[in-house]
């Protein structure tokens, strides 16, 4: 078994990490715009779903979801709910996140290289 | 979801926060202009903006064919530029030649102290975005790294 459950949960998580980013990147142009809602992607809880099964191909085919947050009360009064800090520390974290899970896959795919034989 | 969707998102940001602070500049330039080119004191300006979907674009479609549902985030844009109609102060100062009659003279509506805060608004606003832009930057430089 060459590529393995973890190695594409890795996949699917820098995949993840990219969609939430935009999500973060959307609340932040739109911190000013009045009415504006945040959207978020729990890719972690989907691909923790996904993994729990233990099934390859689930894993392999986990779709994210960007949606509205509900759990996020108005903070200003126009109607916004962007709290600027907060989706800045976000979008770090993810950030991180995300190339933490880069070079976690590339130690791997480096290690089934040097099993294979190849340089 | 496309390649470069955040730094699509932050940029249209930064076109509106840009947009923003030149039309504070405008009103912070024409706080004591009494008279403009229709004859009247100068009315400030405010910028309108709204959220955009990403309906159309490439990177909607393919995450629609890939079956992501959900919202697609969008940037952000400026729809129009209005004029606050609210009329500006009343000044004494019968010497001025856009004094009325009784030797007043009417003001522009331009607060510098709100568009002060306006300017700073839309500074932070820009910084913020500019600092995503430069993660989603290193998120993608780092994604290349898989292939070194």
């Amino acid at each position: 078994m060459l590529i393995d459950t973890t190695q594409l949960a890795l996949e699917r998580s820098i995949s993840g990490a990219a969609q939430r980013h935009e999500a973060l990147a959307a609340n932040l142009a739109n911190a000013s715009t009045p009415g504006y809602r945040r959207v978020d992607v729990d890719f972690h809880g989907t691909l923790a779903a996904a993994m729990g099964t233990g099934d390859k191909a689930t894993v392999e085919h986990t779709a994210f979801t960007t949606q509205a947050d509900p759990s996020v009360g108005v903070t200003q009064a126009d109607g916004n709910s962007i709290d600027v800090d907060n989706e800045s520390a976000k979008l770090a974290a993810n950030a991180l996140e995300q190339q933490a899970a880069v070079s976690v896959l590339k130690a791997r795919t480096a290690i089934i290289r040097s099993a294979l034989g190849v340089a | 979801m496309s390649m470069f969707g955040g730094l699509e998102i932050s940029g249209s940001a930064l076109t509106a926060q840009r947009l923003r602070m030149n039309v504070t500049a405008e009103n912070i330039a024409n706080a004591e202009t009494t008279k403009g080119a229709d004859g009247n004191p100068y009315r400030r300006k405010e910028v309108t903006l709204q959220s955009v979907g990403q309906a159309g674009t490439f990177g909607s479609q393919l995450s629609r064919a890939m079956g992501t549902s959900g919202v697609a985030p969008g940037g952000v844009q400026a729809t129009e530029i209005t004029e606050d109609q609210t009329n500006g102060k009343l000044v004494y100062d019968p010497g001025h030649p856009d004094a009325n009659e009784e030797g007043y003279v009417r003001m522009p509506n331009v607060d510098t102290v709100t568009e002060m805060v306006d300017l700073i608004d839309a500074q932070r606003a820009y910084e913020a975005n500019v600092t995503a832009m430069t993660a989603a930057k290193q998120m993608f430089a780092k994604t290349l790294e898989i292939l070194r």
